[in-house]
Parts: structure tokens; sequence; C-alpha cells
């Protein structure tokens, strides 16, 4: 999820990170909670409407996670 | 007396180039120290641990050769062969301890790193080979090539699990992983006729250059968390953890 955030510029609406990533409604608020709870993202408003933006603690998870998935690719573990 | 193959004009330049392979043996093991903390992969930890071994068994021979070289009596060159005189008794006692760990550490991280892909589990044969390693570093001290052979069967068996993984994941960094440790190998096959001065030096050149190789992979890895690019892993996640 913070991936496909990432990639829209940092900021998604809830709606279409929830097509995006191909979550259900009960399973996206379950995660976007997790992911508040953490600070790895926020919600904040854009013309009267609600849109999730990842700060920056979440842009460096996500940094991190990246390379711990391409370093264990690299050695198949 | 103590004999190294490290030809006169050589001298010090193999410690940096020691020196530079703890280095990049150290990055490796924190990356997966890193990695483990994250994903609680338990063969992260591993390899890690295979790293930190051979990293340490480069720091062993570091200072073995600093004390060999610059502790010395007094140094002099015989033909290829530089033959050191010591003085002092327990210069000697290090000298031996030193290589032995080099030797033994690094085969066993070597065998470490062998056996982290496989599928199955470790079983008490692992004592056997374990004894197998002690032995070969022991007889080492009098046959420096049996050493250089035992690492070069296992960089070979390694070799031969990365191809295995290559051709799953078709990865540029499993194949430059594959280069390196084929550096490796070339480099330990250099090190058994290495009795011919200059091959040694080759022979240290060869493992530099392999190192470099690995130190290139680490930006690569370091590089590839920084791209903007999203691997899609949540889906993964989801599909994994969701319908159970």
């Amino acid at each position: 999820m913070l991936g496909i955030i990432q990639e829209n510029k940092g900021r998604i609406k809830p709606t279409h990170l929830m097509y995006k990533a191909n979550l259900s409604h009960s399973q996206m608020k379950l995660y976007l909670q997790e992911l508040l709870e953490n600070k790895l993202i926020e919600k904040a408003t854009e013309e009267e409407k609600i849109i999730i933006v990842i700060t920056k603690k979440g842009r460096d998870f996500f940094t991190q996670y990246s390379q711990m998935k391409e370093f264990e690719s690299t050695f198949g573990i | 007396m103590k004999i190294v193959f490290t030809p006169d004009w050589f001298l010090g330049i193999d410690v940096f180039i020691e020196i530079f392979s703890f280095i990049i043996l150290s990055l490796f093991f924190y990356y997966s120290i890193k990695s483990y903390k994250l994903s609680r992969n338990r063969n992260s930890l591993l390899l890690g641990g295979a790293f930190l071994l051979i990293a340490l068994a480069e720091l062993a021979t570091i200072f073995t050769k600093l004390v060999l070289y610059y502790d010395a009596s007094f140094t002099q060159s015989i033909g290829q062969a530089v033959v050191t005189y010591k003085v002092v008794q327990s210069v000697d006692v290090f000298y031996y301890i030193g290589f032995f760990f080099h030797k033994l550490l690094t085969l066993i991280g070597l065998y470490a790193i062998y056996r982290i892909p496989l599928k199955r589990r470790l079983s008490g044969d692992i004592i056997l080979v374990l004894a197998f390693l002690v032995i070969a570093a022991l007889f080492s001290q009098g046959f420096y090539y049996l050493f250089h052979v035992s690492a070069l069967l296992l960089l070979i068996l390694i070799i031969n699990n990365y191809y295995s993984i290559y051709k799953e994941n078709k990865s540029d960094n499993t194949k430059m992983l594959i280069i390196a440790f084929i550096m490796l190998a070339l480099s330990q096959i250099l090190f058994i006729i290495s009795n011919i001065g200059i091959l040694y030096a080759v022979a240290q050149i060869v493992q530099l250059v392999s190192y470099l190789t690995l130190l290139i992979l680490i930006i690569r890895i370091v590089k590839h968390g920084k791209k903007k690019k999203s691997n899609r892993h949540n889906i993964r996640y989801v599909r994994n953890n969701t319908r159970k």
C-alpha cells in the first residue's frame, strides 16, 4: 500500500488506493488503521475530500522494505 | 621460519585488499541483519552470520599479517617467497593461530552460504562436515593448498546453488553475485599455484575485483530501495494473509 501511495506522488484518494491495491473495503480499513497507528501515513483534506498522504517515516520504511526485498531476492532467501 | 607467498613488492598491498574485503563483508553482514530485523526471515540472520564469519576470518589474517610483516625481527627475500625469521616464540604461536582461524572461519562461512538456500533442514551430518572443515584448516598449516582446494569446492557448490536461483528469478543482482563468486573461485585456483610468487599477487587482485563486484551489488540493492517504484508486495502480502 505504501508503494502505491509513493508511486502516486505520495498522496492518493482512499477509493483509488482500494482499487489499486486490489483490497476489499474492510481489508483496506484494517491496513490503513495499522499504517496510521504506526505514523507511516496520515489523512489530509483536499477540496473537502479525504486523501491519504505518506509521511517521511512511511517513505523511509518503504525504502528499507524495498532494499530488504531486493536483498532477499538476490540471495534467493 | 615462516614462509608467506607474498612477493616482496606486494607486502602491505595484500593487507589493504584484505581490509577492503573485510569492509565489504561487514556491509553484507549489516544488510543481512537489517533485512532480518524487518522480515524476521531466519535465513537472513544465518546469511549475516556467514558473512560475519568470513569478515572475522579476514580480520584474523589482517592482524596476523600485520604482525608478520611489521613486528618481525627482520625480513629477507629468497627467490619468489618471503622468508621471515622471528625471535619471539609467542609471535610464532600468534602466526599459527591467526592463519588457522582465518582458514577455519572462511570455510565455515562458505559452507553456511552454501547451505542457506537449500530447502533441506540441517541434520546430523553438519557435525561431520564441521569436523572435516576443522581438519582441512588444521592440515592447511602444512599443506597450504588444502585450504584453497576446500574453499574452491565450496565456492563451486555455492555457484551451482545461485545458478539454480538465477534460473528462477532471472535477477541481474543474482547474476552479479554469481560473477563475484566465480571470481572468488578463480582466485582460489590461483592461490593453489601461488608458490609461483607473482600468481599470489594476481590471485589477490582477482579477489579484489570480486569484492568490488560485491560492492557494486550492495550499491545496486541500496539504490533499488530508493527508487520510487512499488513492487506490489502488499498484494502478495494480502494474498498470503487474508484467506486463512
